[in-house]
């Protein structure tokens, strides 16, 4: 059987972080939600080892994305990263230059944000009973 | 470790977490926001301490209170012979920060000139020394603060969007006074504490229970810093009810009048001052009445000086002319005290 891959999903903007969430737990994923940047540092720090993938809205109040990609990155760089906002160009620059594996603009088409996870996850691990 | 982030209320607690969820990381840029007298530079200092950057310097520099033509030579230092009058190489306090935190206070004044060339150090991590075509590495933990909206200071084009996003990886808000009385209390028994260890001698009795319930229902419009100020009067001077009432009266007018017509000579002028204040009595005999006017003539002339050289596109023959010193002189003024044209 197939071991889920755990996704760390960071967003302010509640709506749009429960309608990744449950988009990607109907794709079969293990979502891990966190509804700001202290919430989602936390999170990482505390699950740290057994996260496959972040991903994380750029602007937030008190600790924004770019700040938690910084940090994942030095902790994790092989983590994948994919950075998303709706705020221009500036911040997608700036994740990028920390690197994000992959930045997206809002509004987003999750099926399109499912195929990247897909392409930027490692192959399952195949366990046997 | 010296910095204690005095309070209870939720907002205190929440700049404590983080705190202590991004010290360890000095790559972050923070911005620390919050009305004047709120303790912007406490918090700074509290991060500095938490951070391994604590055994190196902590380099504070006012961007409101020098003058333009002066902070880029303050940031970045000069060579020598960069310009008439620079005799002598000089650190800028990026390099004196040099593996430890340049905390850049009113950022939200700094002009558009040089928001331009902090940015391209944060990009780069490199700055020359003003006349020097060498690259210097910075090794600097930039910690910014100010009072200023600063997202509506981009719509009016007074503060670069990019630079802006790039100081604001980490965000910390510090609430006025007023939204957080909860604090107050525990305000008052912590500086009562420090001003009985300073002044020994004293005999200082903490505040009689009508006189503390009067402090706790203040607004305090000046923030802490005027809840210190009131607080010092009232333990080393001493005050009756009437007075402090009139002490919260007019401290409230005189922080008014302070934030509205606060110049960049007044700004440092009262850094000077607080330094002053805030030395212990042991310290303060190294001050002498005679040293305290002499620095604030200089601050002042420096400031004159420079706007009459601005004026006169340094014309400095045409400046003395206004200033009524000789040509000489004013040479000698430049030199003296670091004059520099700016770019």
């Amino acid at each position: 059987m197939t071991s889920k891959a755990n996704i760390l999903i960071i967003d302010d903007n509640t709506v749009f972080l429960d309608m990744i969430a449950m988009y990607l737990t109907d794709k079969q994923y293990h979502v891990l939600p966190a509804k700001n940047g202290i919430e989602g540092l936390k999170l990482f720090n505390s699950h740290s080892d057994i996260i496959d993938l972040v991903i994380t809205d750029i602007i937030m109040p008190n600790i924004s994305g770019t700040a938690l990609i910084s940090i994942i990155k030095k902790k994790r760089p092989a983590l994948p990263v994919i950075a998303i906002s709706g705020f221009g160009e500036h911040p997608i620059t700036l994740a990028e230059e920390l690197k994000a594996d992959l930045t997206m603009g809002k509004p987003l088409v999750l099926r399109e944000l499912e195929s990247q996870i897909a392409l930027l996850l490692p192959p399952p691990s195949v366990s046997t009973v | 470790m010296s910095t204690i982030l005095v309070g209870i209320s939720p907002g205190i607690q929440k700049i404590r977490e983080i705190i202590d969820l991004v010290s360890l990381d000095t790559a972050l840029n923070v911005v620390i926001t919050g009305e004047t007298g709120v303790g912007k530079e406490v918090v700074a200092r509290a991060l500095y301490e938490s951070s391994p950057r604590h055994k190196k310097e902590f380099v504070k520099v006012n961007c409101a209170a020098i003058p333009d033509t002066l902070l880029e030579s303050e940031l970045f230092g000069v060579e020598q012979g960069a310009y008439t009058g620079a005799n002598r190489k000089r650190k800028g306090k990026f390099e004196l920060a040099d593996g430890g935190v340049l905390f850049l206070d009113e950022i939200g004044d700094m002009s558009f000139h040089l928001q331009a060339k902090l940015l391209h150090v944060l990009q780069s991590g490199e700055y020359n020394r003003l006349g020097s075509e060498n690259n210097m590495k910075s090794n600097t933990w930039v910690i910014s603060a100010t009072n200023h909206n600063l997202k509506q200071k981009i719509e009016e084009k007074e503060f670069r969007e990019d630079l802006y996003y790039r100081l604001n990886m980490v965000r910390i808000n510090i609430p006025p006074l007023r939204e957080r009385p909860e604090d107050i209390p525990e305000l008052i028994r912590h500086y009562t504490q420090i001003y009985q260890d300073k002044y020994t001698e004293r005999k200082i009795t903490p505040l009689d229970p009508e006189t503390f319930n009067k402090l706790c229902h203040f607004s305090w419009p000046g923030n802490v810093r005027q809840l210190i100020s009131v607080l010092q009067r009232i333990l080393l001077i001493g005050c009756d009810e009437e007075t402090l009432d009139e002490i919260l009266y007019d401290k409230n007018n005189q922080n008014k009048n302070a934030t509205d017509t606060a110049t960049p000579i007044y700004g440092q002028l009262m850094e000077e001052l607080q330094e002053i204040v805030n030395s212990s009595p042991d310290n303060m005999t190294t001050f002498s009445l005679k040293q305290i006017k002499r620095n604030a003539t200089n601050i002042v002339e420096k400031e004159v000086i420079s706007q009459v050289l601005d004026i006169t596109n340094w014309n400095r023959t045409h400046a003395s002319k206004i200033l009524k010193v000789s040509y000489k002189t004013l040479l000698t003024k430049i030199d003296q005290l670091d004059i520099i044209r700016s770019n």
